[in-house]
C-alpha cells in the first residue's frame, strides 16, 4: 500500500493536536476555572483545549470513515522537502548562531550557506552574495537608520 | 460649531511653507518606515520626538502624525511583493495582495492598496473633522459586552476564511488561541503555558507569528517547489503596473466597507487597526458574490483591510483629540508629544488650542494627498525588487525578518520563536490546514477572553449582561449567523450528492 | 567638592566588604550607554526614559550618546532579566518602577528580583487621585466609602493589573474602612478610562497626569489625591488623610538601577548625572508637565527605600490574597 500525504498528514497531524489539546487541558486544570471575581485563568483554556481534542479527533475519524477517495495521488517530493528542511535548519542556525556572533556574521553565513548548498550557485556568487547583503544590511539598518541589530562578541 | 471656520482656519496653519514641509517630511519617513519591517512608527516617532521640540506644536504635531499614518501607506507593500507585513495592521493584505503578486499584478495590488488608503484615510478624517464628538460618545458606551460580541463576531468570521475543510480551520483557529494566551493573564498574575521562560511572560508578539507564518513559510514553500528564478513575475509595461478599471470597479464596495468599518473600529480604545483590517475583509467576503475567489489574489481582498487600517487612523485620533486618551502606542507618544509641547489633549483642547487642533486635522487631508502622490509613482519602481533572482531574494527576507522580529523587543529568543512559527505555517501549509484561522484566533482571542471575564465580573457572573444590551446582542446575532451559514449549503451539496450517488 | 569625592570611595569600600568587585579608576563612559526600560515606544516608562535622555543631552551632561533600549515583555521582567544577565557592566542602566518590585514576588519566572540590581538613584514619585464621573452620586471620599459598604461588592474599579499601584491602593483602602468593590483589570489606561467616562465602572485610581484635563473639563471629579500633602496643581483636593481616611500613601516609584555588581565608581558616576539631570531645566519641565513629585535620592538611599517598598508590597499583596512565589 502506498501512503499518501494528505490523509496521513491529517492523521499525524489530528493527533498531534489531540496530544497538544490534552496537553492544555492538563495544564489549565490547575489554574483557577472559576473564582468569585468571575471566570478564572483556567477557564478558556480548558474549553479550547476540550474544543481542540474534540475537532481533532473528528478530523482523524472523517478520514477512517471516509476512505481516501478524493486524495490526490501525488507522491510525495522528498528531495523537496529536504531542501526545505535544510532551508529550515540553516536559519535555526543561524539563530543561535546570533548570540556569539551578531547579526552581521550570522547572516552572512546563512546566506552563503543557502545560495551554495540550497540553490547550487557557484561558491563565488555564494562568496558575493553573502558579503555583499550582510554589508548592504549593515550600512541601511545599523548605520543609516540607527535600527539595533543582535550584535555578538565582537562588537557588530 | 463652526467647523468650517476652524477647518479654514487650520488650513491656514497647514498649507503655511514650512507646516508643509514638515507635513512631507513626516509622510516620507513614515511610507518608509512602514515598508522596513524592523522599524516601526511608535519607536520612530518616540527617536524623532526630541528634534521636534524646537518646531512649535503644530509643526511638530504635524510631522509625527504624517509618520504615524504614512506608517499605515507603506506598511503594505512588502505584504504585497514579499507576503511579510511591514506592520501588523498589513498582516491581512498579504492573503489576497501577495496571491495578486503570484499573478504578475503585484503593480495593480499596490495600486490598490495606495488608492483604498486615500479613499479611506480621507474618509476617516472627514468622519474625525465633522463628527468627532458624538462618536467619541458612542465609543464610551462600547463596554466589555459589546467587545465581547465584536470579537466574538470576528472570530465567527472563521468559517469564512476556512477554504476546504472547516475542521482544519477551526483547528487553525484553536492554535492561534492558545498562541494568545501564552504569557500573564491579566487578572490574576497566573502565568500560563510560559514553560519556565522569562521571555515568554509578556506573551509571543503578534508580528513574529505573522512574520513567521507568512514571510518564513511562504520562502520553505517556495524553496520545496524548486521555484528557481524569479517566485513572481514582474508586472511588465504600464498597464500591468496599475489596477484596470474593471479591478477598481470590483473595489466599490470595498472602499466604501474599509472607510465605514475601520473608522468606527479605529474610534474604540480596545480595538486596534490589525483587527478592524480582519472584520472588513470578513464582511468583504461575506457578502461578496464570490467568496470562493478570496485568498486567490483578488483586489476587493487588498482594498478593504488596507482601507480599514487607515480609516483606522482617523478613528483612533477621535478620543486621543477629544478625550485625551490613547488607543494605542503610536497614539499614546503622540499624547506624549502633545503634553510636551504645553498642548493638553483633552475635551477643552479644540477651544485651548484650535492651531493644533485644526492644524492638525487639515494637514491630515493635505498629507493623504502627499501620500497618494508619493505613493502611486513608486509601484513601479518596488515591483522592480521583484526581479532580483530567487537565490539573492530569499536570503533577504530572511535577513529582513530577523530585523523585523528582533525589533519588536530586542530580544534573540523571538528570533528562536520566528524559527519555530515559520516551520508551523509551513507544515500547516503542506498538510492544508489554513493560516489565516490562526491569525484571527490570535489577534482575538486574547481581547475576547478578557471582555468577556471584565463582563462577567461586572455583571458579578450574569451571563445576561451579554444579550441584555442592545449592541452587543445585535452583534451577537449577526455572529450566530455567520457561524450557521455553511451548514445551508453544505447541506444542500451533501443532499445532492448524496441523491447523485443513488441516481 | 572634597565630599563629592569622598563618597565614591567610601561606597567602594563598603561595596568592596559586601564581595562586590572594588575598581580602582574612576568611571568615565567611553561607549554609547544603554537605558533600559520595560515598555514598548509610548509606555510610561519609555517616555519617561526618553525625556531623561533628552534632559540630559540638552543640558550637555554626558560626553557620549545615551541609547533607549525597549526590553518588553512580562511587566519588567525581560528588561530585569536582561539587566541581571550584564553583570558588572557599566555601561547598562534601566528605569525601574514599582512592577519591578512586585511581579518577582508574584511570578516564578521573573526571576530577578529588585534587590539584587544594583540601585543608583529614585528620580521621581507618581503620585495618585481617586476619580469618579462628573455626574457620580459620591462627592467625596466618606460618600465612596458608605456607599461600597451599602452595597458590598457592587461598586467597581478599573484598573491594570493586580499588582499594580491602583490596585494596592485599593486593597490599602479596603482593609483599612472594610468596605469592598470589585477590581477590573483593563491592559491600557485608555480603556481603563474609557470604562469609567462610560459609566461602566465607578471609580480609578489613576496618575493625575492621565486625569488631570478630564477633572478640569469637568468630566471627573476628584475626590482624594493619594499624597502625603496636596500637590500644586490639585489645591483644592484632599488627601487621604484629610478626607478621613488615614492610611500610608502607596507611591509610584521611578528611578534608575544598574545590573548586579556594577562598579561603585560607575554607580558614583550615575548618581551624579543624575543628580545634575534632576536639576536640569529639560527634566524639570518633565516633572512640571507630567504632574509627577521630584524626589531625588542617593543609591543607598534608593536601595534602603526598595527594600522597604519591597516589604510593604509584600504585606499589601499577601492581604489582597495574592500568591506569592518569594
Amino acid at each position: 500500500m502506498r501512503k499518501y500525504l494528505i490523509r496521513d498528514g491529517d492523521v499525524i497531524s489530528g493527533a498531534a493536536i489531540a496530544a497538544l489539546g490534552v496537553y492544555i487541558i492538563s495544564v489549565a486544570a490547575k489554574w483557577d476555572y472559576m473564582s468569585i471575581e468571575g471566570p478564572g485563568p483556567g477557564f478558556f483554556p480548558i474549553w479550547y483545549g476540550i474544543a481542540m481534542v474534540v475537532l481533532s479527533l473528528a478530523l482523524i475519524g472523517s478520514k477512517y470513515l471516509k476512505p481516501a477517495v478524493a486524495v490526490e495521488r501525488e507522491p510525495i517530493d522528498w528531495p523537496g522537502f529536504s531542501r526545505a528542511f535544510a532551508t529550515w535548519l540553516g536559519f535555526v542556525v543561524c539563530a543561535a548562531l546570533l548570540k556569539p556572533l551578531g547579526f552581521t556574521i550570522s547572516f552572512a553565513l546563512l546566506c552563503f550557506f543557502l545560495v551554495a548548498y540550497v540553490f547550487r550557485r557557484p561558491l563565488r556568487v555564494a562568496l558575493i552574495t553573502a558579503v555583499v547583503s550582510s554589508i548592504a544590511f549593515y550600512l541601511v539598518f545599523s548605520v543609516a537608520l540607527n535600527v539595533s541589530l543582535p550584535t555578538g562578541l565582537v562588537g557588530f | 460649531m463652526d467647523v468650517i471656520n476652524g477647518l479654514a482656519h487650520g488650513f491656514g496653519v497647514a498649507l503655511m511653507p514650512v507646516n508643509l514641509m514638515w507635513c512631507f517630511v513626516g509622510c516620507f519617513l513614515g511610507t518608509i518606515v512602514g515598508i522596513l519591517p524592523g522599524l516601526g512608527p511608535a519607536a520612530t516617532i518616540a527617536m524623532l520626538m526630541p528634534l521636534t521640540y524646537g518646531m512649535g506644536p503644530a509643526s511638530g504635531i504635524i510631522m509625527l502624525a504624517g509618520i504615524y499614518y504614512g506608517a499605515k501607506y507603506g506598511g503594505s507593500t512588502t505584504s504585497i511583493l514579499l507576503n511579510m507585513p511591514g506592520e501588523s495592521s498589513s498582516v491581512v493584505t498579504c492573503l489576497d495582495g501577495y496571491q495578486m503578486a503570484r499573478r504578475g499584478r503585484a503593480g495593480a495590488a499596490l495600486g490598490i492598496a495606495a488608492i483604498a488608503s486615500f479613499i479611506a484615510g480621507s474618509f476617516g478624517i472627514f468622519a474625525l473633522t465633522l463628527v468627532a464628538p458624538p462618536i467619541a460618545a458612542f465609543a464610551l458606551s462600547f463596554s466589555s459586552p459589546e467587545y465581547f460580541a465584536l470579537m466574538f463576531l470576528g472570530l465567527a468570521l472563521v468559517v469564512l476564511l476556512s477554504g476546504d475543510s472547516l475542521i482544519k480551520g477551526l483547528i487553525a483557529l484553536l492554535i492561534g488561541l492558545w498562541l494568545t494566551s501564552i504569557g500573564t493573564d491579566l487578572f490574576t498574575t497566573q502565568s500560563r503555558f510560559t514553560f519556565g521562560q522569562s521571555s515568554l511572560l509578556g506573551g509571543v508578539d503578534f508580528m513574529i507569528v505573522a512574520i513567521g507564518v507568512f514571510a518564513i513559510a511562504e520562502v520553505l514553500s517556495s524553496i520545496k517547489a524548486g521555484e528557481e528564478t524569479q517566485v513572481l513575475p514582474v508586472p511588465k509595461g504600464l498597464r500591468n503596473l496599475l489596477p484596470s478599471m474593471a479591478e477598481l470597479k470590483a473595489c466599490r464596495f470595498a472602499f466604501a466597507n474599509g472607510s465605514i468599518t475601520g473608522f468606527i473600529i479605529g474610534v474604540l480604545p480596545g480595538a486596534g487597526s490589525s483587527i478592524a483590517s480582519f472584520i472588513s475583509y470578513g464582511i468583504e467576503k461575506a457578502v461578496s458574490k464570490h467568496p470562493e475567489k478570496f485568498g486567490t489574489g483578488i483586489p476587493e481582498g487588498v482594498a478593504a483591510p488596507e482601507g480599514a487600517n487607515n480609516a483606522d487612523t482617523g478613528g483612533a485620533l477621535v478620543p486621543l483629540l477629544t478625550l485625551g486618551i490613547p488607543g494605542g502606542g503610536t497614539t499614546a507618544i503622540l499624547l506624549s508629544a502633545l503634553v510636551l509641547w504645553g498642548v493638553k489633549p483633552g475635551p477643552l483642547m479644540m477651544q485651548d488650542s484650535p492651531d493644533v487642533f485644526w492644524g492638525l486635522v487639515a494637514s491630515l487631508y493635505i498629507g493623504n494627498v502627499m501620500l497618494l502622490v508619493l505613493n502611486l509613482p513608486m509601484v513601479p519602481l518596488f515591483a522592480q525588487i521583484l526581479r532580483i533572482p530567487v537565490y539573492i531574494l530569499h536570503p533577504l527576507i530572511f535577513g529582513i525578518s530577523i530585523i523585523g522580529a528582533y525589533s519588536v523587543s530586542s530580544n534573540l529568543f523571538d528570533i528562536g520563536l520566528l524559527a519555530g512559527f515559520g516551520l508551523l505555517g509551513y507544515v500547516m501549509s503542506v498538510l492544508k490546514y489554513p493560516v489565516s484561522p490562526l491569525i484571527l484566533g490570535f489577534v482575538l482571542g486574547d481581547a475576547m477572553e478578557r471582555a468577556l471575564r471584565q463582563s462577567l465580573m461586572m455583571s458579578q457572573g450574569e451571563l445576561s449582561i451579554l444579550v441584555s444590551r442592545p449592541i452587543s446582542a445585535a452583534m451577537l446575532v449577526i455572529a450566530v449567523l455567520i457561524l450557521l451559514s455553511p451548514l445551508l449549503p453544505r447541506f444542500r451539496k451533501l443532499r445532492r450528492d448524496a441523491i447523485a450517488e443513488e441516481g | 567638592m572634597l565630599a563629592r569625592k569622598m563618597a565614591p570611595a567610601g561606597l567602594a569600600l563598603a561595596l568592596a566588604v559586601a564581595g562586590t568587585p572594588a575598581a580602582h579608576a574612576e568611571f568615565r563612559p567611553t561607549k554609547t550607554l544603554e537605558l533600559v526600560v520595560h515598555s514598548g515606544p509610548g509606555g510610561g516608562n519609555d517616555i519617561l526614559g526618553r525625556a531623561l535622555i533628552a534632559a540630559i543631552e540638552d543640558a550637555k551632561l554626558s560626553p557620549v550618546r545615551i541609547q533607549i533600549n525597549n526590553k518588553v515583555g512580562g511587566g519588567g521582567a525581560s528588561a530585569a532579566a536582561y539587566l541581571a544577565e550584564k553583570k558588572g557592566d557599566p555601561n547598562v542602566i534601566g528605569v525601574f518602577t514599582s512592577v519591578w518590585v512586585t511581579n518577582p514576588l508574584a511570578q516564578a519566572e521573573a526571576n530577578v528580583g529588585i534587590r539584587e540590581l544594583t540601585p543608583i538613584s529614585m528620580l521621581v514619585l507618581e503620585p495618585a487621585v481617586i476619580v469618579v464621573r462628573a455626574d457620580s452620586p459620591y462627592k467625596t471620599m466618606k460618600d465612596l466609602i458608605e456607599g461600597a459598604k451599602a452595597n458590598p461588592g457592587k461598586l467597581k474599579q478599573s484598573g491594570g493589573s493586580v499588582l499594580a499601584r491602583d490596585a494596592v491602593v485599593r486593597q490599602v483602602l479596603m482593609s483599612s474602612t472594610g468596605a469592598r468593590w470589585a477590581f477590573i483589570s483593563f491592559p491600557s489606561g485608555g480603556e481603563r478610562i474609557s470604562a469609567l467616562l462610560g459609566g461602566h465602572v465607578d471609580m480609578m485610581v489613576i496618575e493625575p497626569a492621565e486625569a488631570g484635563e478630564l477633572i478640569r473639563s469637568g468630566k471627573l471629579r476628584a475626590l482624594a489625591q493619594v499624597t502625603d500633602e496636596r500637590l500644586e496643581q490639585f489645591k483644592e483636593i484632599p488627601t487621604l488623610k484629610e478626607a478621613g481616611i488615614d492610611v500610608p500613601t502607596v507611591p509610584q516609584p521611578r528611578g534608575i538601577l544598574g545590573p548586579p555588581g556594577m562598579p561603585a565608581d560607575a554607580v558614583a558616576y550615575y548618581e551624579e548625572l543624575l543628580a545634575k539631570a534632576a536639576k536640569s531645566p529639560g527634566w524639570q519641565k518633565f516633572v512640571r508637565d507630567n504632574l509627577l513629585q521630584s524626589v531625588v535620592l542617593k543609591s543607598k538611599e534608593t536601595g534602603a527605600f526598595l527594600a522597604d517598598y519591597e516589604s510593604q508590597m509584600r504585606a499589601i499583596l499577601t492581604q489582597a490574597g495574592v500568591k506569592l512565589v518569594r
